[in-house]
């Protein structure tokens, strides 16, 4: 019986003039890859940020394991994050970013090296970080969000800046992520890379929830891209 | 918090731009030392400004309070500590593994603590063996006795540790790195400077003014109308800079540190 572990209940977020979430309401199962899907601008950051306690919602909530994320004891034990590409320091190498966010949570400095294999820069450990590419600072965010082994992660656009090598790449690494069983909540704008990954859609669209379901219920015979379109596009009209 | 605050301690020892900023403090109270020794040794004596010369108590006196002078490090130090996570976006990382903002700014206030005490060790340390090296070329000087150390070395200690939380401090206050640094620097050096020096009613309860209390040393200069005794005492002056450290970690935990991280 799947588990609830990530849950959206009637989350709302208004920023000055902008209602960047409204009322949304939708479920991530665990040991499945739900895509998080929706045009830019449609709440999908904001809706993660407040999951992850980065953004106080205006009203519902954003929960994790039916609790908030900030009452999690060690949290990146148990949800590992990548939000942006600027989740380290720029003067510290890879190894010394690692070992930072590390050492605050107490995870053995010995995972750090297969940790950077995992995501393809070890040749990389001893530079700083302000002479990589975008691709390779999605890779080692990927690697710092793997840190405490998580058995959740939240990932948004991971494929960003990334090569078609590199989105291949980023496609087996969530598989393999997958087959260990964890719960893994992507946000991404490439379409036809989500229909070969994902296992459940959620769309949002103008902060609200246009669609939830399997991949399969979801696109009803239609790639994802046309799928997406339809649902996107109807809506707005 | 033990880790955390060991995740700090890696932060200050990795990057680069501390192990700078200590060589600059280094830099700067030497010049705090050997600078007065040539001045009042000069011609002019003290460019006519009412300092004795290094032959007299004061003049020694007003030479090695310049000691504890790099305080203003410490303070750059404790806002680099708090305002690099904003600019280089570290505070979201910093945050999805300690979520309790307090937690994050109370490890971030005690390894400031640390730096800013190794910054005025290291610059006192500095200050002294140059200004004792510059003194040499200057026969017959008064002594430089071991309560002018004792004393300078106390405030170096203390203002290190209590302007590297007051910078933390005010850099979650004002999150902005180069505004932060640049308001300090200008601070300190310029308004708070002639603040103290003009009008010690106010100026003693200043930062700058409490730390010269804090130094506890008599400079002798009248023409300055110069005294210790309108300072306030080392222990007074200790809790208004403390007190200055908990006004703007109170206010930022209250506003900036509460804000969204978008």
């Amino acid at each position: 019986m799947a588990e609830i572990k990530i849950e959206f209940k009637n989350l709302s977020k208004q920023y000055k003039d902008v209602l960047a979430v409204s009322n949304f309401s939708a479920q991530v199962v665990s040991g499945r890859v739900t895509g998080f899907l929706g045009p830019n601008g449609a709440g999908k950051s904001t809706a993660l940020r407040c999951l992850l306690g980065l953004v106080t919602p205006t009203s519902g909530e954003a929960l994790i394991n039916g609790g908030s994320y900030s009452d999690l004891s060690e949290p990146i034990k148990h949800v590992g994050a990548l939000l942006d590409s600027r989740g380290f320091h720029p003067g510290l190498t890879a190894m010394q970013n690692m070992k930072v966010m590390a050492s605050a949570s107490a995870i053995d400095f010995s995972r750090i090296p297969e940790l950077l294999k995992l995501v393809d820069l070890e040749h990389a450990t001893n530079k700083r970080t302000k002479g990589f590419s975008l691709g390779m600072k999605q890779r080692l965010s990927l690697a710092i969000a793997m840190l405490g082994d998580p058995e959740i992660l939240v990932l948004d656009e991971p494929a960003n800046g990334l090569d078609p090598i590199g989105i291949v790449w980023l496609r087996e690494f969530v598989k393999k992520l997958a087959a260990e069983g964890r719960t893994i909540l992507i946000s991404s704008h490439q379409l036809a890379e989500m229909q070969n990954t994902v296992d459940d859609v959620v769309i949002i669209n103008k902060g609200e929830l246009v669609a939830e379901g399997s991949i399969s219920e979801i696109c009803k015979g239609k790639t994802l891209e046309e799928a997406f379109l339809d649902l996107t596009l109807r809506r707005s009209a | 918090m033990n880790a955390l605050f060991q995740s700090e301690l890696r932060k200050l020892i990795y990057l680069r731009a501390n192990w700078l900023l200590l060589l600059w403090s280094g830099l700067f109270a030497a010049l705090g030392t050997v600078a007065p020794i040539v001045v009042l040794n000069s011609e002019t004596q003290g460019m006519g400004m009412g300092f004795s010369g290094t032959s007299t108590p004061e003049g020694i006196n007003a030479v090695f309070a310049n000691a504890a002078g790099g305080y203003l490090f410490a303070l750059i130090m404790g806002i680099l500590i708090m305002t690099n996570e904003f600019r280089h976006g570290t505070a979201v990382g910093t945050f999805l593994v300690t979520p309790k903002r307090s937690t994050v700014l109370v490890a971030k206030l005690i390894a400031a603590a640390l730096a800013g005490l190794v910054v005025q060790i290291f610059s006192f340390l500095i200050a002294l063996t140059s200004g004792l090296i510059a003194l040499t070329f200057f026969e017959p000087h008064s002594p430089v006795t071991g309560e002018l150390i004792w004393k300078v070395f106390r405030a170096s200690a203390l203002s290190g540790i209590v302007l590297g939380i007051v910078g933390v401090g005010l850099g979650a206050l004002v999150k902005n790195q180069v505004a932060a640094v640049t308001g300090a620097v200008i601070w300190t050096l310029i308004v708070e400077g002639l603040v103290v020096a003009f009008v010690e009613s106010i100026g003693k309860y200043l930062p700058a003014g409490a730390i010269t209390g804090l130094v506890d040393l008599d400079f002798g200069s009248n023409d300055f109308n110069f005294s210790i005794e309108n300072y306030l005492s080392p222990g007074p002056a200790i809790l208004v800079l403390l007190g200055y450290a908990a006004i703007f970690s109170l206010v930022a935990m209250r506003t900036t540190l509460r804000r969204d991280l978008d």
